[in-house]
């Protein structure tokens, strides 16, 4: 069985390099030779305008699209071989937009099942309550009260997915995150679709989750302030291609990122060294959709 | 194998009946994308009316026949009208609420203004016009059914395919939603389809009744649906033609297999086998064309939000259970012998309920075969019931039943949802037909002789075992028997519920991309759902076959797994508690208040349609807000906001939980 549910291996987070990724769909050449290195415990934020190939390197790395050249190595060992179900026995963890909540359980139900992938206790067990099924049972249950209290979700514990808020139910998401124990977390837009004042929300959570889970984490956001506010290293991609990386101050002011993406929304440099929250963050969110 | 031509024309005049039940079924699910299981109810009450008007009233044929059609299209109306409320309801409940239609519809045709005085006079006909085919002579309803019949089919092509509202339903069929915004009526495109289905089914039960004396007022039986659903799937559920070409190939097989075979049980063998294997060659095309539908969560809103917890309401809920159990244990102290057998009923069926519970409340996997699995284990007792120590068998027919479920739950990797519905059915008639049914066989190469059936398929008697010594022979040890198998089965299912098992089973049914990226393992998860359900209705078998001594075919007719269905909806799909709850109303009311096969009928169908519109968490909805009332007002009495020290440790089972 996948030791995905405990890090067995007691390692520490995972260092990832992407190096020459080249991903054709057809004709169209969606990432050309893109690079990028997360070192291991870093926070990497890659950003660029739509269709700049952000959401293609995510894939790459969990599976979902081989390229057609380059390397992905994770610890010096290379991915390609290894099949998406494989990859996340390594402690690669991503999280899809919302799609792995369960609108009929209870969010307790949700982080047990978490658990349950890394940790399967049989029916036949279960039903004649062997020893070791009540411990596992036990165990798990004290993982989730812990995740429940630093997310702060406690009085959601028996609601309903179906009955909270996108926000609440993203909050859900990372928990269960934690939970899984990734060497290397994979976020996808962790903050769309969700209210401006949740969004805010968002940087004080995924550094907590960051703590919490011990874990390299690489995210794709559209909301450049709070990439700049939470990352430690950022990308900056356009038309396939890595056009600046670096800390967030040196992209910041890179002026090849200034001309591909940042140009159009001069209050989004303005606040990529201290956030101000609300006024930045709107205008900067539609910067990309118009650069 | 000789054909006669005969034979192939008594065949066309029987596929055309099931072809018009199955565009009738085919018209509805386009539309509202449900199996409607009152599809040849609906035109019967049209039917009855039928006879009343030419014999009661005098009227001529042709003048009683529109009056029955304009009847049987207000009829499809007005269903249309009661069902729509629950269009954004999951569509399991919606199949189950046709259930009900269809017991309700059935009650219409003992109203005094249908009924006509003299039931036994023979269903008219307009014509007196006969044919000879070698030694057959065909009546005149059969030569009318040759000829209306293929007009009926003719005239809805054109309908669907010419007319504004065949457009409209053929975008509805499409995409619901985009057609809405197209400026498609989806609501009277929808109510005119039941217009339209309740007018086919009126033909259908004008032109097969005549020759028929009995099944005047009951037209759907379990199989002439199969046989119609089977026709359906061949056009994927949504082409007309192929439905109705597909049905009239469906009567000739089965009128040449009735001509070549010896027993209708080697004729069921092979109609079942063509079923089945017409399910697997169209799972492709029936899963592309309704994926978005079969993906939507089954139970969405039918579980309740808890709005008291904590260690006093799980105080109030454990109490009320211990309540209950001491009264139903004392019962038979005081009960006459049939109560105390009617006690003993209850509790089997509440265990039958709870094993769906746990496939279609939990796994969402519709099943309508659920007595074939009760076969399963019930013929066990049957043949090892004497050899074997009942602490032996009951854990032997629930592993056997386990495996069996699996086997007819392979299909359900590929399949989803109402497609289910469809094979569990065929499992239970074939099981039922043909296992059950045939006693011995001969194994066609060794050439030897296997008795596996019923000894006798009739009336087979079984004599009760002893438990640990004790005798199960009285009413009073069987009914305690029974009560502390159900207790047992409790207990198991709420270990699954609470500890991991019932949480898997319902993430795979809502999510599947979810939990398989979780690392739950897919088939597996699915397959055991089945293995879990088959393992209590394997061991209910059991405990049926002994309860009642004297089983038959019959004892295990696919009606009762409708009933069981009913049940666990009645009671509150999902919830553990509502699957006793439902057995007691079911099983319990009807056989208290009314023994009349009409009264039973109304309980039920009229019992289902209040409940599915009103309640959607069942019988078990109302018990939790009673035990959040007594919580409430509990609380409001002591005057500390604060629980008190819970007693139990936290581990231990929770009972009462909402949902």
């Amino acid at each position: 069985m996948s030791p995905a549910g405990e890090r067995a291996d007691g390692r520490g987070p995972a260092r990832l390099e992407l190096d020459g990724v080249v991903v054709d769909f057809g004709g169209v050449r969606a990432v050309a030779g893109a690079g990028l290195v997360a070192e291991p415990g870093a926070i990497v934020g890659l950003i660029g305008p739509n269709g700049s190939g952000k959401t293609t390197m995510l894939d790459v790395v969990s599976g979902l699209v081989t390229p057609a050249e380059g390397s992905v190595r994770l610890d010096g060992v290379s991915l390609v071989e290894y099949l998406p179900e494989e990859r996340s026995a390594l402690g690669l963890v991503r999280s899809f937009q919302d799609c792995r909540l369960f609108p009929e359980l209870t969010v307790e139900e949700v982080l047990l099942l978490t658990l349950d992938a890394g940790r399967p206790v049989g029916v036949v067990s279960t039903t004649l309550q062997a020893p070791w099924a009540r411990r596992s049972e036990r165990s798990k249950r004290r993982a989730v009260d812990e995740v429940v209290g630093s997310f702060g979700i406690d009085r959601f514990r028996r609601h309903q997915i179906a009955h909270l808020s996108t926000g609440t139910r993203r909050v859900v998401d990372l928990a269960s995150v934690v939970l899984a124990r990734p060497r290397l977390l994979l976020l996808d837009e962790p903050t769309a679709g969700i209210a401006q004042r949740e969004a805010e929300a968002f940087v004080p959570l995924l550094r907590r989750l960051h703590e919490l889970a011990d874990t390299t984490i690489v995210l794709v956001e559209h909301d450049v302030p709070l990439v700049f506010a939470l990352c430690t290293h950022v990308v900056m991609m356009e038309t396939g291609s890595v056009v600046s990386s670096g800390t967030p101050d040196q992209v910041a002011a890179d002026p090849r990122a200034l001309a591909a993406y940042l140009g159009a929304s001069a209050e989004a440099l303005a606040v990529s060294g201290a956030p101000v929250p609300g006024a930045g963050g709107t205008g900067s969110r539609s910067s990309p959709d118009r650069p | 194998m000789s054909i006669p031509s005969f034979v192939l024309v008594q065949g066309v005049v029987t596929g055309l009946g099931y072809g018009l039940l199955a565009m009738g079924l085919v018209l509805i699910y386009k539309t509202n994308r449900i199996l409607n299981f009152a599809q040849g109810q609906l035109g019967v009450v049209a039917a009855v009316f039928l006879v009343k008007c030419f014999y009661d009233f005098g009227f001529n044929y042709w003048f009683s026949l529109v009056l029955a059609l304009a009847m049987a299209a207000g009829v499809g109306a007005l269903s249309e009208l009661l069902l729509r409320r629950l269009a954004n309801r999951p569509r399991v409940l919606v199949m189950v609420a046709t259930i009900g239609l269809s017991q309700v519809l059935f009650v219409f045709t003992a109203l005094p203004f249908i009924r006509p005085k003299n039931l036994y006079k023979p269903f008219p006909v307009p014509f007196d016009v006969s044919f000879h085919i070698g030694t057959y002579t065909f009546t005149p309803a059969e030569v009318m059914t040759l000829v209306v019949a293929p007009l009926v089919a003719i005239g809805l092509a054109a309908l669907v395919k010419w007319s504004t509202w065949g457009l409209s339903m053929r975008a509805m069929a499409e995409n619901r939603d985009s057609a809405r915004l197209s400026g498609v009526w989806t609501r009277r495109t929808s109510t005119m389809a039941w217009t339209v289905a309740g007018v086919l089914s009126a033909f259908t039960a004008i032109l097969t009744s005549p020759g028929q004396t009995s099944s005047l007022t009951e037209v759907l039986s379990p199989e002439l649906l199969l046989l119609a659903l089977a026709a359906a799937m061949v056009g994927a559920m949504t082409s007309l033609t192929a439905a109705f070409v597909a049905a009239i190939g469906v009567g000739v097989v089965q009128e040449i297999l009735i001509w070549n075979l010896s027993s209708t049980a080697q004729v069921d063998l092979v109609l079942f086998g063509i079923v089945m294997v017409v399910l697997l060659v169209r799972v492709a095309a029936l899963q592309t064309g309704n994926r978005r539908e079969e993906r939507s969560s089954w139970l969405e809103g039918t579980r309740t939000r808890l709005r008291t917890q904590g260690a006093l309401r799980r105080r109030v809920g454990s109490t009320g259970v211990w309540v209950a159990l001491v009264v139903a244990a004392l019962a038979p102290l005081v009960l006459s012998t049939g109560r105390t057998y009617l006690l003993s009923q209850i509790c089997i069926y509440a265990v039958i309920a709870l094993s769906m519970t746990v496939l279609t409340g939990w796994a969402g996997q519709v099943s309508l075969g659920q007595f074939g699995l009760v076969a399963v284990g019930a013929l066990l007792a049957a043949h090892l019931g004497t050899r074997l120590p009942l602490v032996v068998l009951l854990p032997l027919a629930g592993v056997v039943t386990a495996v069996v479920a699996v086997l007819i739950g392979l299909p359900a990797l590929r399949v989803r949802g109402l497609y289910l519905a469809v094979s569990t059915l065929a499992f239970n008639l074939w099981f039922m037909g043909s296992v059950l049914g045939t006693t011995c066989w001969d194994v066609p190469l060794v050439h030897r002789r296997l008795c596996t059936g019923l000894p006798n398929p009739q009336s087979t008697l079984l004599a009760r075992p002893s438990l640990f010594g004790l005798s199960l022979g009285s009413e009073r040890a069987f009914a305690w028997f029974s009560l502390g198998i159900l207790v047992l089965s409790l207990l198991m299912v709420r270990l699954w519920r609470d500890r991991g098992v019932a949480r898997r089973l319902m993430a795979v049914r809502d999510n599947e991309t979810g939990a398989g990226a979780m690392g739950i393992p897919l088939a597996r998860t699915k397959l055991l759902a089945f293995a879990l359900s088959g393992f209590i209705a394997g061991y209910a078998g059991v405990c049926l076959a002994f309860a009642t001594e004297r089983i038959s075919t019959a004892t295990f007719d696919p009606t009762y797994s409708v009933l069981v269905v009913s049940m666990v909806v009645i009671g509150g799909l999902g919830d553990i508690d509502g699957a006793v709850l439902g057995a007691i109303y079911l099983v319990g009311l009807p056989a208290m208040f009314g023994t009349t096969s009409t009264i039973q009928f109304l309980t039920s169908g009229l019992g289902l349609l209040v409940f599915i519109l009103y309640l959607p968490g069942g019988l078990a909805e109302l018990l939790h807000r009673l035990a959040d009332v007594v919580t409430l007002s509990l609380e409001r009495l002591g005057g500390h906001g604060a629980d008190p020290p819970s007693d139990t440790p936290v581990e231990a089972v929770t009972p009462q939980v909402v949902g």
